[in-house]
């Protein structure tokens, strides 16, 4: 084994201090292509928009992790957004109008998890399918027409800020990240998905309810992605259908950038929480920077390929 | 070798004549674990050559180097006389030789006319394209040669079990091959089926061309075979003519200890009846099978392998469900439909296969312990600090020795891996024991602990079933002896009466009687 | 006695009709000849020529791209990136048209392209052993900043008409995309059941670990069927670009989903091994039927959508259901 390889090895198993060195060189670097970058003020807003890629992502993690994928996320986040809003809008008073909300989240991931489970089809082709379905139920059921008359405490969600500067859904995110690690590290359900992505065999052998736990874990990320979507309708005030687009390619990256296994076994919350971070920092500073949005997308695309390559490479090495 | 030796067709084989391949002091190692060290082997032209030892023996590695999918680290490999090395399995085809291993390697999707030429020049037309008449006819004829009526034109997954393993020659013989290593061929055939492919093996001998017999069925092995090779622990233990070797003494070289007792059982008190099964069948696998497990007793089930005793115990233990018949736990009727429903009847099943059923490789040794009892040390979900403590005390009183609890648990040898399979088990705390080849792969030291341990469970109270195919083991351990065939009990033993003939005869149906007509 | 040795004994024509019924396009082909019934009867304008040619003309170019997807799925693959591929191949041969004019430059760039970004999925997918979900996922995007990037955010207008035949041309009496669409159904069809590589395709999906043992170039084959994805994305492209006249910056936005839903409603299994080209041109002719028949039934275009995410459910579904009942091992 040559010299760099041994030494890359070594800081492969810290791979979040990896992360937090390429969130730091991108913060300098990002500070350098713009003066307005590195304030206090920016990066607190910076993460108004993270926050909504972030929950789902907490929940993309433990998907990916048993070797699953979930690319309906988006469409979901819309289909949610829409049946807040035209519920709202119909006349439903706004609580259960965002109760209905979190409900259909649920049942969206639900609905993708009896497909997989029960069926025993590829998450790949369910959620390519509900990507779909979802979006086009989302805009076809509201067209082009939005609803934004919301009373004003509703933009707490999305728009407030909480002990003077922070914004109110970072609290959220936060309170997220801790209930999912610590689901993940500390319970016997994320004992349960580390061992179905390890070897889904020999966890049915030791009688892991395996069907149960892709049950919940679809469902769940459901109801992330709802909480996501009553921040994000909160934030832009407006729910419409044709929102949402693009963001599963986000949430992938940030769980694959954050050192899970595109194949499932491994993945930490940590590593997600950096990857979301370095992505929207990415995002952020290319836009004050001036970047186009669709310029974004591409170097997020080869971002996502670029991780994915140098994930699979070091897993390699290690055999 | 100047005198001609008899094969069992009687006609005499020329000894002087070029061995069809012929390795010679073949080592294999994986990481550390030698799979087959310094084995010699050779395959004659127009000779069927059995290849027999227990799982792990090193066979089907052996075989893998011939067909050229490892490379040996040490030793010779010659085909015709001439030093050969392979690079892949299309070099062994080249050179004549055609592995038909046990899950065929056919193209389910793909018709009978197609699999033949899959990888191989194909006839091709005038314009150029390939010539569906012409596969379809050279199909037909190779069928035919091998006394089958098949049409080349349906596609495999459509032919039963006995007409893919037909293809699977005939693809073979496509490839004009010199030596055919068939790895346990009949394991999915019928008696009728069986004397069918002995029909074809005929007919290839008759050919010159070689067979290598790879099977745990003795009776097929001194039916068909010429010579017989006998591999243990990757070592290569003796080769005979089938003439000099008898039923018995190929099971005591395949298992290696002379017949006397390797522990000592305590006296046994069973109890009530803890498990009982009446009428369980699932197609193709088993059928009739009436079990009774009682609290304290230990009761061995012996057979070949593929008699359907893994399956037996899979449906109680509810990995796959039986087709009828029902399962009584503590005298009520329950229906067992997942593994946890039998985990709550407080029964468990350790697998067969370690490392691919039995452990979590990646995972450290307490947690997969503890994997089976998460529930149960769980406080509103999450894992309770005992967890540690339970691990450690398993890893004491079944002496796991090599590495730390919190170590992966792929950093330990195999014996000390199965005890912790086992461990997983113990921890449940079930009343029911399923073990499958609990012993298998596992150094004398280790294999003395599992059966104390076994003995302890037994007086505590504990009902077990033993699935193993050493006989020394079951006769040593077993309360009752029971005895499947093909699906079928066969056999039932106190433990004073079972004897290595008794249970042999009971398992292979014996070699004085003949193959049974089925259907 | 096993239903070969039947079929062998049993009558010719009997046995036939029962075996066509289990060939993959089968059900689709069934369902779609239903359809064209059932329009029929409603609307006498149906079973024109003119209007079959023009529902021909309008899936066109998903149908090119779903022959050249099939085979990416037949090998065990998937590709969800030429919507993004479509949109760069038309600003290729857009920019050729408009500068240098003609029509086979204009083909040829586009085809180069794509050809291009064909090799880049297969090298990701074989040499760098990434799924190709990941690869063509992020493919989808990347190209789509490219696509920004070349054009700065301008249209491309003003293609002359020359080069516009590929999509606007008619040859004796029929219009060229319809020509295209069969003269390349026939050719993947002739490919698929007659050449080496077309078979290779087969045995790669159905069981890539046999196929490897069988010596097939297993990576060369995955490789070659993204570049010609690639390939027929770039003639697909021009098709469009004679269409449409023009080339904006979300050309081929969604159009991955439905070439993937025309596949797979078609009959050709996402697990590889299993179906035809005729399976995928009447998948993208079934999904131009249904949404051109939503229209005339009056369901809004925005519909569309939702109907191709139920759509590709059922059928995977259908498959997973008839597979069960059937018996078949995976």
């Amino acid at each position: 084994m040559s010299a760099a390889t041994a030494v890359l090895k070594r800081l492969r198993f810290s791979r979040e201090l990896v992360l937090l060195g390429v969130l730091i060189a991108l913060i300098i670097v990002m500070s350098l292509l713009s003066p307005l970058f590195f304030t206090l003020g920016n990066m607190l807003n910076t993460s108004r928009y993270f926050v909504e890629v972030g929950l789902m992502a907490l929940g993309m993690t433990l998907i990916i992790i048993t070797g699953g994928i979930d690319l309906s996320v988006g469409s979901n986040l819309a289909l949610v957004s829409v049946a807040i809003g035209f519920t709202f809008a119909a006349g439903l008073p706004l609580p259960l109008a965002i109760l209905f909300g979190l409900v259909v989240g649920m049942a969206a991931g639900f609905f993708n998890s009896v497909f997989i489970t029960f069926l025993d089809l590829h998450p790949l082709v369910v959620t390519l399918g509900t990507f779909a379905l979802f979006q086009g139920l989302a805009y076809g059921l509201t067209g082009a027409r939005a609803v934004s008359n919301f009373p004003p405490w509703f933009a707490y969600f999305g728009q407030a800020y909480l002990l003077g500067a922070v914004p109110g859904q970072l609290i959220i995110f936060v309170l997220a990240v801790g209930i999912v690690w610590i689901i993940l590290s500390r319970t016997s359900f994320g004992r349960y998905v580390y061992a179905i992505g390890n070897n889904e065999e020999a966890a049915r052998f030791s009688g892991v309810p395996i069907r149960r736990v892709k049950v919940a874990i679809y469902t769940g990320i459901g109801l992330l992605v709802a909480i996501a979507a009553v921040i994000y309708t909160s934030r832009v005030y407006t729910a419409r259908g044709d929102v949402g687009l693009g963001l599963e390619l986000d949430v992938i990256s940030a769980v694959v950038l954050g050192g899970a296994s595109i194949y499932g076994g491994s993945g930490t919350i940590a590593g997600t929480v950096l990857g979301v971070v370095i992505i929207a920092i990415l995002r952020n500073g290319l836009l004050l920077a001036g970047v186009p949005s669709t310029w974004q997308l591409f170097i997020l695309g080869v971002l996502l390929l670029v991780a994915v390559f140098i994930n699979e490479f070091f897993r390699r090495g290690e055999e | 070798m100047s005198e001609p030796e008899e094969t069992s067709a009687g006609e005499p084989v020329a000894t002087g004549a070029v061995p069809v391949f012929e390795l010679d002091g073949v080592t294999k190692r994986f990481g550390g674990v030698v799979a087959v060290e310094d084995v010699a082997f050779d395959l004659r032209p127009g000779e069927v050559h059995a290849l027999v030892g227990e799982n792990g023996a090193g066979k089907s590695t052996l075989m893998k180097i011939v067909d050229g999918l490892y490379g040996p680290d040490e030793g010779t490999l010659e085909v015709g006389g001439e030093a050969a090395s392979f690079s892949s399995p299309r070099d062994a085809e080249a050179s004549g030789i055609a592995m038909i291993p046990q899950e065929l390697d056919l193209f389910p999707e793909l018709t009978v006319a197609e699999n033949l030429f899959v990888g191989r020049k194909r006839p091709r037309t005038r314009w150029g394209g390939l010539d569906w008449e012409a596969m379809r006819e050279e199909a037909r004829k190779r069928l035919t040669a091998l006394g089958v009526d098949l049409d080349p034109t349906s596609a495999v997954k459509r032919l039963s079990a006995a007409e893919q393993q037909i293809v699977a020659i005939a693809r073979a013989l496509v490839g004009e091959a010199r030596a055919v290593i068939m790895d346990e061929p009949t394991s999915s055939l019928t008696g009728r089926e069986t004397r069918q492919l002995f029909g074809i093996i005929g007919d290839l001998t008759a050919e010159d061309v070689g067979v290598v017999y790879i099977s745990h069925r003795l009776e097929e092995i001194f039916e068909i075979s010429d010579r017989i090779t006998v591999l243990r622990d990757g070592h290569h233990i003796r080769t005979a003519q089938a003439s000099e070797l008898d039923a018995e003494e190929l099971v005591r070289l395949m298992v290696g200890r002379p017949l006397n007792e390797l522990f000592t059982r305590s006296e046994s008190s069973p109890g009530e009846t803890a498990l009982e099964v009446r009428g369980l069948a699932r197609d193709g696998q088993f059928e009739g099978v009436d079990l009774t497990l009682r609290r304290g007793e230990i009761v061995g089930l012996a057979g070949l392998v593929g008699a359907g005793r893994t399956e037996l115990a899979q449906s109680i233990f509810g990995i796959n469900r039986p087709d009828s018949g029902g399962i009584f736990v503590d005298g009520e009727e329950v229906r067992i439909n997942s593994p946890q429903t039998a985990m709550q009847k407080g029964i468990f099943y350790v697998p067969e296969e370690r490392r691919s059923q039995g452990l979590i490789l990646p995972f450290s040794i307490k947690n997969n312990i503890t994997l089976s009892i998460l529930d149960r040390i769980s406080r509103l979900g999450f894992v309770s600090r005992s967890e540690r403590g339970i691990a450690d005390r398993y890893m004491g009183e079944l002496s796991i020795r090599g590495a730390g609890v919190s170590d992966p648990v792929s950093r330990l040898s195999g014996g000390n891996q199965q005890k912790v399979v086992v461990a997983k088990s113990l921890a449940r705390e079930p009343n029911v024991l399923l073990l499958d080849e609990p012993t298998r792969g596992v150094d004398v030291g280790a294999k003395s602990e599992i059966y104390r341990l076994m003995d302890d469970l037994a007086k505590e109270g504990k009902a077990i079933l033993l699935i193993s195919s050493e006989l020394e083991e079951v006769l040593s351990m077993a309360d009752r002896v029971l005895v499947m065939r093909e699906g079928r009990i066969t056999g039932e033993f106190p433990r004073g009466e079972a004897t290595q003939e008794s249970v042999m005869t009971a398992a292979t149906g014996g070699p004085e009687q003949e193959v049974p007509e089925n259907e | 006695m096993s239903e070969a040795r039947a079929q062998a004994a049993g009558t010719e024509s009997g046995a036939g009709f029962r075996r066509y019924l289990r060939r993959p396009e089968a059900p689709a082909l069934a369902f779609l000849v239903l359809l064209v019934v059932v329009f029929s009867v409603l609307s006498g304008k149906f079973l024109s020529v003119t209007n079959l040619e023009a529902i021909l003309t309008s899936v066109a170019v998903l149908g090119v791209i779903a022959l050249a997807v099939n085979q990416v799925v037949l090998c065990g693959e998937i590709d969800i990136s030429t919507g993004s591929m479509l949109g760069l191949c038309a600003v290729a041969g857009g920019a050729a048209a408009q500068s240098i004019g003609g029509f086979v430059l204009p083909l040829l760039a586009a085809v180069a392209v794509g050809a291009l970004c064909g090799a880049i999925n297969g090298t990701l997918v074989t040499l760098g052993r990434i799924p190709s979900i990941i690869v063509t996922l992020g493919m989808l995007y990347a190209l789509r900043g490219v696509i920004l990037l070349v054009t700065g955010g301008t249209w491309i207008t003003g293609v002359p008409n020359e080069s516009r035949f590929l999509g606007m041309g008619n040859v004796l009496g029929l219009s060229v995309p319809v020509i295209v669409l069969f003269g390349l159904f026939v050719v993947m069809e002739v490919a698929g059941r007659h050449s080496t590589w077309g078979r290779n395709v087969y045995a790669v999906g159905g069981n890539r670990r046999a196929a490897r043992f069988a010596g097939l170039p297993t990576d060369r084959v995955r490789f070659s069927a993204f570049v010609l994805v690639g390939v027929f994305v770039g003639v697909a492209s021009m098709i469009y670009m004679g269409r449409a006249g023009s080339v904006q910056t979300n050309t081929g936005t969604g159009l991955e989903l439905q070439v993937v839903a025309a596949v797979v409603i078609g009959g050709t299994s996402i697990s590889g091994g299993r179906g035809s080209s005729l399976a995928a041109l009447t998948g993208a002719i079934l999904i131009g039927v249904i949404l051109n028949g939503l229209v005339l039934i009056g369901v809004p275009g925005i519909w569309q959508q939702a109907v191709l995410g139920a759509l590709i459910l059922l059928a995977v579904t259908t498959d997973v259901v008839r597979r069960r009942l059937v018996g078949d091992t995976a």
